[in-house]
This record gives structure tokens, C-alpha cells and sequence, in this order.
């Protein structure tokens, strides 16, 4: 890149921003890479003049021959008869849920004659207000992919539910004989009642089986810790919203997971609760970079085997009793006498949390620490457990039970222990040693294919269910479309095992509801599945933490190995969801793989790079993976990443990445020791952080409390203004509440039918997402600051791209959008050249769906599925202003403001998105772009962009005394 | 005497000029040029005329149906309303096909037996949909709503001509760009008021434009702002 630095420049932080390691060292490759439009262009050989003179005859002479369409006749199917409430052409809503963990995923699904086509979050919840994360805005592809099991299946061969009762009848005699003696149900984490009371039911008929949970995430530790530290099962939740102070040991709240939504809403809520300085603190130690540590004002870095000690170090100089003061070094202990100054004197307005790599030891400091401060009740909330099963026994019960001869049946619930179990309990030999196994899932996965019986589920958009959202407040899921395939609910299997042939759908979970509900059950009911949830959320307990201390973990061995779930393919269920590979990971913007995450001093040590293949060593186990060197990493800590190296997880998730299951130990499966060594290979890592660069300076930028961000002055311009109709769009992004998390471009994905393209494609710049979370640095590579960045098209008043095409094919709407018109563009790619913000994304191929393919029912039909060779870019959701304007129109009134939300504001799980009309002055977009905060991206370039920004608020340094 | 001595006298005996074009060229030049050009202009006039042609349009073309449904004598000769059997046409995007429950309403009292109805029964009997060729079709690319349309005094006849004297269903207009843009451009001629707009018969007044605009300013018609490529496509 090019850089300028004139008298304008004012990087953030007064510091310079970049976006890869590469960009620090001063290499010609990357230089030339840099200019290049799209980098993959650098690879192409020199094309000869004639070749080229050739191809572009051939071109011209059939350009438009696919024009001359005669337009046909088709069919028309009406209905039979149609339902009252239909009308044909329009989308219907129904209130359901989705899961992750278990846990309820509020949503609202949209469908087009019948066809779930778009998920989105339940504004009425609760809990979750109608925000989205990336697994429930990708559960809709999810539901039509083509790779799931379609039929039950015996060691592999296709058989009738009929012939499944039938083994099930002859199962059952068996266990009856015995009581159950020999069988075991492992389950995925759930929170269904229905499900817990069927398996109430199951162990009272046979009261020897036993129960058992596989949680891949860490669920499972989650709960042991909790019990250790209250001395009995309990959850906690984070009530971020009443935070002024917020301090973490490696506990990435904001980062994905079933709380993220929760979390992400209340920490945007307590953050904004002024707009002078920042509504809240956030200190973080960590050992991986996260999404939480890159919005920290304060973050420590610190190896995972610290967290305890720092605990411990927090706990002492905030005067709990028992706590010693351990050995920390000058950055530890100054972080935390800033950390408990901003804690004291504000009882019950901090909170201090810690993570899985922290264990038990960890957690009992800090349950010590906010009963200390008075936040339990206040900030730290406790109910008890809403994840069931209850009772279960663990994992590894379950295979040293099975090694020791003590089971001879085995059903497993919707999870995929064959894969995603640590690698050093072995499953696999154990599952083979089961003389009856039955698998369920929504595909014949790695467990699947070990098992004697495999029988399809249906889709939690096909079911009918329950669960409990993490507050505990229940969802009936209601069916969205009935299922294609011949498959079943968990329910309507767990029903077939207590004896009951073939039951409905429902009738499982009607029974449950119908204790609660009482009387009136049908109008309860009704109402429950209008709304989407059950009012009533889990009611909350007091406990106090036990008064013993837990001894940390042993921590000999070089490096620390930490396990995380990954942020788009979570424990490896999503690997075959197309839109979630492709989203660039937050942080490393990595797609369509995982990567072994190592602090560049260590990367230094090894003389590794990006993509070199390093092997980590556990134990006797070892895994190899390609490297890569995370700016702000600790030193000693190499960071794996879950739910990669599938076998059987589809034709998109197949192959791609290494399997870190396979190095996880049994009893400390989140924090380990082990060692790092570089092997000869290397690999092209499908990266995007270095795609769709602007040329500029001062991109993403950040205030300090009391200052303002100078107010632009109305730039001269050559051309004439436009004259704006009565609306005139217009958006402003908060870069203080963005968290990174790519909800926003999941759902731009569903609802503008944006391709999915592969790492070969993306590795080529070609991705086609309409907006990138752009991801900055700046400072020092051992501890950078970081910045993410959603950038959509701007929409500008004066766009190149306007004046660049050369047919006309972007234009502009007196409602000031920046206008896309495919069929009229030739793909000559000249608006992309001039675009100075480089969101324009061009169809290199031909990435329409086959006629044949299920996926095609996830299509938005309001939105064209782009053709090759044109240019696409972000609309605002253009087909959701017009259908605000005929609603409007039809009722010959204005639009109100909020009438019309885009597909990304919707999502963004702490409203940093906002979207409206900058004619009228009451609305919330107008007022935002009034704010101290409010500024333009590159703005010296005199596009007058419609999207703006609120710069990031700069916590002090000196962290008490500010607010 | 003076004799005078041309330089060039030797080589015009040894190379002497060839005349290189016929006294004809320049004739056969301008017949080329004009011809040529009337090959354009030609081809222009073909090309359009072809583009706009019925053959194009599909307008000329009254395509198979299973029953031989006559618009003529149910909307014509019955008079019953289009919103009957088209009754999403004032609330969603599209008009919408009658259901063949629509059909036997009054099929399963009159003509119970007539052959012609034997597909509309069997659908019934099967819950089969009955398979129509649509006639009015716009491209993928359109994103058309009816009840925008007849909200804002647009009628059926403006877009689908007289229906109700068609004995089998046709395409009455070319729908082209250029059809659908002349009345986003100046809506104001192609107005009805709401009480006819399913009026087939219904002629624009004398003062068409001055009773449009009326229209047009009562139904709150974004003038100007229906010419912008989103409006439509999208």
C-alpha cells in the first residue's frame, strides 16, 4: 500500500493502522500484491495481445446473443385449496427456535410459499431481542443441506422405519430382561423438558440405564466448575447491562456461543449509557486474542496457566479473605491494581469473570471476588441448571464403562462423539466394541457410519420441541415445513424406545406443556407458539462459593495448548454449512480452515510463517495444522481450534483444516501443555485480511471521553447536486459497539443471496460478501490494539462508480442509493477499480445453483440470484425499502421512521447498526450522525458517502477515576 | 520555333499510368455507401420491429390450457368481478390463480357433468393443482406487484386489455420495458378511479390528464420517483 501521510492524517491512537504482519515488513512481493486490484491477478501469466485481441473479438461478437430469449410459456400451479391466510407471493412468519449447545436460539422465521427462506432473531424475546449470531442466521441453510441423511440406515444400507421398530421391539425385550442393565443414552448437550421427561420416563422403565453427556463445547467443564465452586450444579449469568466495571480472565463473553447474544446486547447497552465517554470498563487478561480483549480498553496479555494466579493476585488485592498475594510480574501487577481500583468503591456495579483455560481454581477466586464486591445478585446472577440432561454421567464414564465390558447397548442422541470427543478417550474403538449402537443425527456422520443404526432427525426447523433459552425462558419450536426426507424427531425416537409405535410429532411435546399450561390448554398453546416463548424465565437462587481453595492444575511443560470452539463452525455441526465456512474468522480472518494460533515471538523462535504446517505434540499424541501468527497472542501459548479435519461431515466440510480433537486430552481437555515443532511444508491459507484494501488513512478511529470528532465542512463540489425525494438512506455504524462477531454478513449472505465460493476463489480476493468486518491493528505486533470495521457500500452522494461505468449500469436513486442494474452491466469491473472503498464484488463464474439443488429454496425470491460476469454490491436491502414503500403507498402515508430495518441491523447483536432517513430529522440515523462520534470514511476523497461511522471511544490509560 | 521538351516524356513511354479505378468506382462507391447504410438503418428498423414483433411478444399467442377457459364468458357474459377468482390482487404481490375450490364453488352446482370440466373434478378429487400455462409473465428480473398497482388506480384493463371479450386468455399488450416505463414516467393518462378499476369497458374521460392528475394527487402517486431502477428491479 501506498501510504500518505499528510497534514490531515490523524491514525488512530496517533498510531498507524495495518491489517497483516506482512504489511510491517517492507517485502516487494507484498507491495506488488497490495496494488494489485484483485491479488490474484499477480499470478497470472502475461497474456499475449493477440490472445488477447482474440478473445475479446469472440466476446464481443456473442456478447448478447444470450439476450435474444424468447420468452416462453410456464406453468402455473394454483392451489386446491388455498389456505385463508395465504396470499400468494408474500412471506409468512412463524415464531420458533433454533439450537446451539441446546439452547434456545429465538427466531422468526420468514418463509415464501412454504420454503423457510431467512431466520432471524425474536424482537418480543426477552432475552435475546431480536438479535442473530452466524450459527442462527446460517441454520437455514443448515436445514436444505443436501448431505444429510435422508432415510435410516443399517451399517450403511438404507432401511424402512418399519424394520427400525422392529429392531427397537427386539432391543427393548432385551433390556426389559435386565433392566436396563448394559444401556446407555449419550446425549448432546439439550435443554428440551420434553426430551428430559422422556428420559425420566426411559429410566423408569428401565432403571439401570444410564445417562451421559458429550458437550464437544465445554459445556460439560462449564457445569463441573460450577459445581466445584458452589458445591452444587448451578449457572451463572452475566447481567452486563447494570456493568460499570468489567474485568475478565480469559473469558471471552462477546466471542460466539449460546451467551453471546445475551452478553453482546448487555455490554453495547452499558457501554452506551452516556454519550460523552464510555458506560463502562472492560479490563482482560488473556492468552488468545478475542473478541472481548480486541474491545478491552484494558488488556493484559498472559499465558493461560496464569489465569488462576491473577485470580488469586485480584482476590487478594481486593482483601478477600484466604487470598494470598502470589508472584505476578510488573505488567500483571499493574493491570491489577488498576483493575481493583476501578472494582472498589462501586459495590454491585462490576463483575468479574474467567474461562474454561482458568478451570476450577480460577472461578473460586473470582465467585469470591464479586461475592466480595456484592455483584452476586446484582451484576452475577445464579439460577439452577437449565442444560439437562440432569444426572448424566460424563463422557469418559461412558468409555471406560464400555472398555470394561459393562455395555452392550448404545444410543446416541444428536452428537458426534466419534469425532468430537477428546482424542485421548479413544471412542471410536470403544463405540465398535457396543454389540448394539444406534446414532441419531441429522446426517450419517463419523459416529453415524461407526454404528450399527443410523436414523435421520429432523431439523429443529422441521420439529416440533422445546428448549429453554439461556435464561431459561422456553421456546416451543414449532415446524416451519414439513420434512423432506423421511426422518424424525429426537422425540418421536425416544418415544419408539419406551414402547410407543410411530407417535405424531407434536404429541410428545403437547403432553409436557399440557402440566404447565392446565385448563386452558389449547389458548396457551396457541399463544406459545404466536409468541415464540413461554413468559417466565428460570428463577434466580442465592449460593455463596464453597471456602476451601482448589488447587490449580499442574502446569509443567513449555507451552500451553488452549482448545476453542471455532467462531463460524462452532464444535464442527456447522462444517457443512457453505456461508459459515466462508466468513472470515474474527481476528484471523481465516476461511474455510482452522489454524494453529502461535504469538510471533514463539513463530519467531520456530522460524514459522503463515501457513507453514507446524506438528503440536500432547502427550503421545500429535497434530499438524498450518501456522498462524497471531499479533497480541501470549508467548507461550499455542491456541487450537475445534471443529476442523471432518471425515464425514458432507461435501463442504470434508477435508479442510486438522482435527484438534484428536490431541485434546480426557480430564483437562481445555488447558494442556505440550510442545510445537515446524515441519517442511507450507500452505496457502485462504486469508481475506489483505483483500478489498482502501487507500487512505484514519479509517477506523477513536475518541478519548470529552473530545469530538471534528465536524466535516461541506466539501465543494463539481457536480450538481442531486435533488432528494421525500426519504433520503442513509446509515451510521458504531465501531464502539461492534464486536467483530460477522452476524451482519451472515445475514446480508441469506437475505441478498450472495454466493458462496470457496477457498480457491477466496485465496483469489473473489469472495463475494457485500460487506467485509474489515479487521485493523495498531501498535506493536507483540500487543497491537485492534479494530474491526463493518464495511458495506457507502451509498456516496459523488460515486465513482457512477461516473465509471461505462453503460450506465450503476446509477443513482433520487433516494440517494447507490443503484446495481445487472442486466445492463458488460463486467467490465471499472466501477470496482474506481470505488475507493472496494466494495464492489464481481461473478467470476457462475455461481448460480443447478436447477436440482435443494439449497435453492434458501433463495430470498425478492432478491435476483446474480449471473456470471456482472458486478454486484450492497443494495440497503433495497427490496426491503420498496416493500416499506408499497406498505406505505397503500396506505398513502409517509414512511416511518424504523419501517424499514436492513438485513445486517437486524442482526447485529448490539444494535451497532443503524439505518434509516437522514431527511427527517427525529430519526435515530439523523441523530447519530449529529453525535460528537460521527465521522466519514474517507472523506478528503469528496464522495460524501451516505454510510458514516462512530468513532471507538479510547478508554484512559489510567484506569480509575473515568467511567 | 521553340520546341519544347517535357522531362518526363521518356519514362511516360516506359512506365505509363494505369487508370486504377473504372469510370464506374465512384458510382459503385456511393451505391455501397447508401446501401450499406440502408442495411444498417435497415437492420435497426428489422431488428426493433422483430423485438417488438407479436412473435417476440408472445401477444398473438393463445396458449394450451387444460380447460378452455373463457374470460369472455365468465368476466363478459357472467360479469363476475376479476377479484373473485383473483382475490390477492389488492393485497399481495401477485393476483393469484383461482384454487379449484374457487372453481367448484359454483361448479359442483352448475355444469357438474360437462366434460370440459373433467380436469378441474379430477384436481379436486386428487389434490392435484390444475396445470395452467401462464399467459401474463414478466421476467425474473421484474419485481411487479399488483396491489400497489390498483391501489394507486391502475386498472386490469390497462395492462391485460379486454378480458372479458377474450374466449381463450392471450397476452393483450407486449410487456416491454417501454410499456411498463411510458406509464412510470406520466402515470397521470392511465388513471381510473378506484370504483372501476376492474371495469373493463371503463374509458379515460376527454380530460384524461386533468382527471388523472387529480387522481394522482389524491392517491399520493410519488411522481418522479417511479422511474429509478430499484422501483422495479432489483
Amino acid at each position: 500500500m501506498r501510504r500518505r501521510t499528510g497534514p490531515q492524517a490523524r491514525p488512530a491512537g496517533g498510531q498507524t493502522l495495518w491489517a497483516g504482519i506482512e504489511e510491517l515488513s517492507d517485502d516487494p512481493r507484498f507491495q506488488a500484491y497490495i496494488e494489485a486490484e484483485y491479488p490474484a491477478v499477480q499470478q497470472f501469466s502475461r497474456t499475449a495481445r493477440r490472445e488477447f485481441l482474440k478473445l475479446m473479438g469472440a466476446s464481443f461478437a456473442l456478447a448478447g446473443l444470450t439476450g435474444c430469449e424468447k420468452s416462453s410459456f410456464v406453468g402455473a400451479l394454483p392451489y386446491v385449496d388455498q389456505p385463508a391466510s395465504e396470499t400468494i407471493g408474500l412471506p409468512r412468519y412463524y415464531a420458533t427456535a433454533v439450537l446451539l449447545d441446546g439452547y434456545a436460539q429465538p427466531v422468526i422465521a420468514t418463509t415464501h410459499a412454504g420454503r423457510p427462506t431467512k431466520l432471524d432473531g425474536n424482537p418480543a424475546h426477552p432475552t435475546t431481542q431480536g438479535r442473530s449470531d452466524v450459527f442462527l442466521q446460517s441454520a437455514v441453510l443448515q436445514l436444505y443441506d443436501p448431505d444429510r441423511a435422508a432415510a435410516p440406515s443399517r451399517h450403511g444400507d438404507p432401511v424402512s422405519w418399519a424394520d427400525v421398530e422392529v429392531a427397537v421391539g427386539t432391543l427393548r425385550e432385551g433390556w426389559r430382561a435386565d433392566q436396563g442393565e448394559g444401556v446407555r443414552l449419550l446425549l448432546g448437550p439439550s435443554t428440551s423438558p420434553t426430551l428430559q421427561r422422556q428420559i425420566d420416563a426411559f429410566l423408569k422403565q428401565f432403571p439401570k440405564a444410564r445417562v451421559h453427556l458429550h458437550a464437544p463445547a465445554g459445556l460439560d467443564k462449564r457445569r463441573q466448575i460450577m459445581a466445584a465452586v458452589y458445591g452444587q450444579a448451578m449457572e451463572q449469568h452475566l447481567v452486563l447491562g447494570e456493568c460499570d466495571v468489567i474485568v475478565s480472565l480469559d473469558d471471552d463473553f462477546l466471542g460466539p456461543g449460546p451467551d453471546q447474544l445475551r452478553n453482546a446486547l448487555g455490554w453495547s447497552q452499558s457501554r452506551r449509557r452516556s454519550s460523552d465517554r464510555p458506560g463502562n470498563q472492560l479490563f482482560m487478561a488473556e492468552s488468545v486474542p478475542s473478541a472481548t480483549g480486541a474491545l478491552a480498553g484494558q488488556r493484559l496479555i498472559a499465558d493461560a496457566r496464569r489465569m488462576p494466579a491473577l485470580a488469586e493476585a485480584l482476590a487478594n488485592a481486593l482483601g478477600v479473605a484466604g487470598a494470598s498475594r502470589p508472584e505476578v510480574t510488573d505488567a500483571e501487577g499493574r493491570w491489577i491494581a488498576r483493575a481493583a481500583a476501578a472494582c472498589k468503591g462501586r459495590p454491585g456495579r462490576s463483575l468479574i469473570a474467567s474461562g474454561l483455560s482458568g478451570g476450577g481454581a480460577a472461578a473460586l477466586w473470582v465467585a469470591k471476588i464479586n461475592q466480595q464486591l456484592g455483584n452476586v445478585g446484582q451484576t452475577l446472577k445464579l439460577t439452577a441448571p437449565i442444560s439437562g440432561p440432569a444426572g448424566a454421567g460424563t463422557l469418559a464414564e461412558l468409555v471406560s464403562d464400555i472398555n470394561a465390558g459393562r455395555v452392550h447397548s448404545l444410543v446416541v442422541f444428536d452428537c458426534n462423539p466419534a469425532y468430537s470427543a477428546p482424542g485421548e478417550l479413544d471412542v471410536r474403538d470403544a463405540i465398535k466394541r457396543v454389540r448394539s449402537s444406534v446414532h441419531l443425527g441429522l446426517q450419517r456422520d463419523e459416529t453415524g457410519a461407526l454404528c450399527e443404526w443410523q436414523l435421520p432427525l429432523a431439523h429443529a426447523l422441521e420439529s416440533w420441541s422445546d428448549a429453554y433459552a439461556v435464561d431459561g425462558t422456553a421456546t416451543i419450536l414449532q415446524p416451519v415445513i414439513a420434512p423432506f426426507d423421511n426422518v424424525k424427531t429426537q422425540h418421536q425416537i425416544l418415544a419408539m424406545l419406551l414402547g410407543d409405535i410411530n407417535p405424531a410429532a407434536d404429541v410428545a411435546v403437547r403432553e409436557t406443556w399440557q402440566a404447565s399450561f392446565g385448563d386452558a390448554f389449547e389458548a396457551h398453546w396457541k399463544q406459545a407458539l404466536h409468541d415464540g416463548f413461554v413468559e417466565g424465565a428460570a428463577p434466580f437462587i442465592t449460593a455463596s462459593p464453597v471456602s476451601s481453595t482448589i488447587a490449580p492444575p499442574n502446569t509443567a511443560g513449555d507451552l500451553d495448548i488452549v482448545f476453542r470452539p471455532d467462531p463460524t463452525v462452532w464444535d464442527g455441526q456447522f462444517a457443512n454449512v457453505g456461508w459459515l465456512q466462508e466468513l472470515p474468522k474474527p481476528l484471523t480472518t481465516v476461511t474455510w480452515s482452522n489454524v494453529i494460533a502461535v504469538s510471533p515471538t514463539l513463530a519467531k523462535r520456530i522460524m514459522a510463517v503463515n501457513g507453514d504446517h507446524v506438528e503440536v505434540t500432547v502427550g503421545e499424541r500429535r497434530v499438524s495444522g498450518p501456522l498462524w501468527i497471531m499479533p497480541g497472542q501470549a508467548d507461550n501459548t499455542v491456541a487450537l481450534y475445534l471443529g476442523y479435519g471432518r471425515t464425514r461431515a458432507g461435501r463442504v466440510g470434508n477435508s479442510l483444516g486438522y482435527d484438534a480433537y484428536h490431541v485434546q486430552p480426557g480430564t483437562e481437555p481445555w488447558l494442556t501443555q505440550g510442545s510445537l515443532r515446524k515441519l517442511g511444508t507450507t500452505e496457502d491459507l485462504p486469508v481475506t485480511q489483505l483483500h478489498h484494501r482502501m487507500e487512505g488513512f484514519d479509517l477506523a478511529r477513536e475518541v478519548k471521553p470529552g473530545q469530538v470528532e471534528p465536524s466535516s465542512p461541506e466539501q465543494a463540489s463539481l457536480y450538481p447536486a442531486w435533488t432528494s425525494s421525500r426519504n433520503a438512506w442513509g446509515m451510521v455504524i458504531d465501531l464502539d459497539s461492534c464486536i467483530g462477531c460477522n452476524a451482519c454478513v451472515a445475514a446480508c449472505t441469506a437475505e441478498n443471496n450472495v454466493p458462496v465460493v470457496g477457498p480457491e476463489q477466496v485465496k483469489a480476493g473473489r469472495e463475494m460478501h457485500w460487506l467485509r468486518i474489515a479487521r485493523y491493528y495498531t501498535g506493536d505486533i507483540a500487543a497491537p490494539r485492534s479494530f474491526f470495521q463493518p464495511v458495506p457500500c457507502m451509498h456516496c452522494e459523488d460515486a465513482p462508480c457512477e461516473m465509471g461505468c461505462p453503460v450506465h449500469a450503476t446509477t443513482h436513486s433520487p433516494e440517494g442509493v447507490n443503484q446495481m442494474v445487472y442486466n445492463r452491466c458488460i463486467g467490465t469491473r471499472t466501477c470496482s477499480s474506481y470505488c475507493p472503498y472496494k466494495v464492489r464484488r464481481f461473478n467470476f463464474f457462475d455461481y448460480r445453483l443447478p436447477a436440482d439443488s435443494s439449497e435453492h429454496a434458501a433463495h430470498n425470491p425478492d432478491v435476483t440470484v446474480r449471473s456470471r460476469g456482472v458486478m454486484e454490491k450492497c443494495t440497503y436491502c433495497t427490496q426491503r425499502i420498496e416493500a416499506a414503500h408499497v406498505a406505505a403507498d397503500k396506505e398513502n402515508r409517509p414512511l416511518r421512521d424504523g419501517e424499514v430495518i436492513t438485513a445486517c441491523q437486524q442482526a447485529c447483536p448490539t444494535r451497532a447498526i443503524v439505518f434509516g432517513d437522514i431527511n427527517d430529522p427525529g430519526s435515530e440515523v439523523s441523530r447519530l450522525k449529529r453525535d460528537g462520534r460521527h465521522y466519514v470514511l474517507l472523506e478528503e476523497l469528496g464522495t460524501r458517502p451516505r454510510t458514516t461511522y462512530l468513532a471507538r471511544w479510547r478508554d484512559e490509560e489510567k484506569g480509575s477515576g473515568q467511567g | 520555333m521553340v520546341r519544347i521538351v517535357d522531362p518526363t516524356a521518356r519514362h511516360r513511354v516506359t512506365a505509363r499510368m494505369v487508370q486504377i479505378f473504372s469510370s464506374v468506382a465512384d458510382t459503385w462507391l456511393r451505391l455501397f455507401l447508401i446501401g450499406g447504410l440502408a442495411l444498417a438503418g435497415g437492420g435497426t428498423v428489422a431488428a426493433v420491429g422483430f423485438a417488438h414483433s407479436a412473435y417476440m411478444t408472445d401477444t398473438d399467442i393463445r396458449p394450451h390450457q387444460p380447460v378452455p377457459f373463457s374470460h369472455r364468458h365468465h368476466a363478459g357474459e357472467l360479469g363476475i368481478d376479476c377479484r373473485y377468482c383473483h382475490n390477492d390482487v389488492e393485497t399481495g404481490p401477485q393476483a393469484g390463480l383461482p384454487p379449484t375450490e374457487t372453481c367448484m364453488t359454483c361448479h359442483s352446482e352448475i355444469w357438474i357433468n360437462a366434460a370440459m370440466l373433467e380436469p378441474v373434478r379430477r384436481s379436486l378429487a386428487d389434490n392435484t393443482p390444475i396445470q395452467w400455462t401462464r399467459v401474463a409473465k414478466l421476467p425474473d428480473y421484474v419485481f411487479f406487484r399488483h396491489d400497489i398497482h390498483i391501489a394507486k388506480g391502475v386498472g386490469c384493463e390497462t395492462c391485460h386489455g379486454r378480458i372479458d371479450r377474450m374466449a381463450l386468455t392471450y397476452r393483450a399488450k407486449a410487456f416491454t420495458m417501454e410499456f411498463c416505463i411510458d406509464c412510470h414516467r406520466d402515470p397521470a393518462p392511465h388513471l381510473r378511479p378506484q370504483d372501476h378499476i376492474t371495469d373493463m369497458a371503463w374509458e379515460p374521460p376527454a380530460d384524461a390528464r386533468k382527471e388523472g392528475e387529480a387522481i394522482a394527487a389524491h392517491e399520493g402517486i410519488r411522481q418522479g420517483e417511479l422511474t429509478y431502477c430499484y422501483v422495479c428491479h432489483r
